[in-house]
Formats: structure tokens, C-alpha cells, sequence
């Protein structure tokens, strides 16, 4: 049970980051924090005690295995992370170039 | 071999030396996917980790004219279509959408899982090349701003 809370606690930091950072790129790290913290929670969910990874190999004994699906579904996840990521990332550049600073409030204020 | 391009002698060293060793780890990955944890994906973000870490270490022009940055584009583009054909080749011999039409071998052994290892390879070729030219485009945008403004 303890895992679930400190992985909650992980998700409120990164909503925290989100809604409080100034820094264009401490809220993208801050998303990522977040992301990750759900995919570990999902992960977390499927894990069954004493069990071991759904991959069959030579001379192991099929005993008790954690579910795969949700690992396969956050594999997903992660792939779609990093586009997002990516399309922040990107973002964040073309802001910085037109306004030479990553601060949200002053790209508040429209210039240029 | 300028000194302002780049980090310093020491990591470019240690980059010539190492970036082999990672995608040598990475193609293992890759050609492992349907035996050990990893697969397409993993190994496809280890082969460009291993571009990324020269074009980190010897800076982006150096990387430019190092590998031919068109070919992998069109390798890249060129890598889903394959993936297509070889799930159309599974809809006209087997009936349905990437059915398994090769061969399956023998258990545990390398080559024994019909159509998941090319497939496997295609993904992890279309993971690196995306993966690397992401950074590159984003590492290009800071460069061509003198150009556009």
C-alpha cells in the first residue's frame, strides 16, 4: 500500500511543477514527472508478489508471471511521451526565439 | 579536429571508443526482442542515444557530415513501408494482417519466431532514425535564426 501512496505523492509533485513553475523547461521536466509517475502506477497495479516477467526462456519453470498488458499498454504510453515531449521541446524553442526568455509571464505579454 | 566544436579531448575519446560498444548493445537488443526483455523499441533508443552521444561530444556539423543525414531519412520513411508489405504479405498468404507466414524454428533459438524479428529490426530501425533526427532538427532550429530574422 505504501508504494501506491509515495507514487501518488510523485504525481502531485509533477502536477505541482505544472501549475506553479515559471520556467518553460522546468514545466516540461515537470510533465515528465508526471507521465512517468502514472506509467509506474499502472506498472505498479499489474505487479503481482513473488512473480516474475512474462518472457518464457530456456530451462525456466512457468510459475506465477505479472500481468502483461498493462506493461505492453505503457510501452505504448511511453512512445507517446516522447512525442509530446518532443513537440514541447519544440516549442519551447520557437517561443525562445521570439521572445529571448523562457519565463511564462513575460511571454505573457505580447511584443514582437 | 578544432577545440571549440565539441566537448573536450577526453570525452571525444572515450565517445570514438564507446559509441561502437552501444550499438553493438543496441543491434543485440534488437535482434533478442522475442527472446529477452527489450525488443524494437529499446534497441532503437540505444542506437540513437549512441548517435546523440557523438553529436553531443564532437557538436553538430561534425555529425552532419559524418553520417549522410538524407540516407537516414529515407531509411526512416522507408521502414514503415517495409513494415506494411510484410503485413500485407501476411494478408495475402495467411488471411489476415501480419500473420505469421515464416517459418517458426525451433524454441529459444535465434531465428524462431517467423515474422517478429524483421519485424522487430524495422521498428528498431524506424525508432533510431526518428529518435536521432528529432534532436537533430531541434538541435538545427537554434542555427538558422540569424537566416530567418
Amino acid at each position: 500500500m505504501i508504494v501506491y501512496i509515495l507514487c501518488f505523492a510523485l504525481i502531485l509533485i509533477g502536477l505541482y511543477g505544472v501549475l506553479t513553475k515559471r520556467d518553460l523547461i522546468k514545466i516540461i521536466l515537470s510533465l515528465g514527472i508526471l507521465g512517468y509517475s502514472v506509467h509506474l502506477l499502472l506498472i505498479l497495479i499489474a505487479y503481482r508478489k513473488e512473480s516474475l516477467y512474462p518472457i518464457l526462456s530456456e530451462g525456466k519453470k512457468v510459475v506465477s508471471m505479472v500481468d502483461p498488458l498493462p506493461q505492453a499498454l505503457v510501452l505504448t504510453s511511453i512512445v507517446i511521451e516522447l512525442g509530446t515531449t518532443a513537440v514541447l521541446v519544440a516549442l519551447a524553442i520557437r517561443l525562445f526565439e521570439k521572445y529571448k526568455t523562457y519565463d511564462i509571464t513575460e511571454i505573457r505579454r505580447l511584443h514582437g | 579536429m578544432k577545440q571549440e566544436h565539441g566537448m573536450t579531448l577526453i570525452v571525444k575519446t572515450v565517445t570514438r571508443i564507446s559509441v561502437w560498444l552501444i550499438l553493438l548493445y543496441g543491434c543485440y537488443i534488437i535482434f533478442h526482442g522475442h527472446l529477452t526483455p527489450g525488443g524494437g523499441f529499446g534497441g532503437g533508443v540505444i542506437i540513437a542515444l549512441a548517435l546523440l552521444n557523438v553529436m553531443l561530444a564532437y557538436g553538430r556539423e561534425f555529425t552532419s557530415n559524418w553520417l549522410n543525414i538524407k540516407l537516414l531519412h529515407d531509411v526512416e520513411s522507408s521502414s514503415v513501408i517495409l513494415f506494411l508489405v510484410v503485413g500485407i504479405f501476411g494478408m495475402a498468404l495467411g488471411g489476415a494482417f501480419l500473420y505469421n507466414f515464416l517459418d517458426h524454428g525451433t524454441l529459444f533459438h535465434l531465428i524462431s519466431s517467423g515474422t517478429i524479428l524483421p519485424l522487430n529490426i524495422l521498428i528498431g530501425i524506424k525508432v533510431a532514425m526518428s529518435l536521432f533526427l528529432v534532436v537533430w532538427v531541434l538541435s538545427a532550429v537554434k542555427e538558422e535564426k540569424g537566416d530567418a530574422e
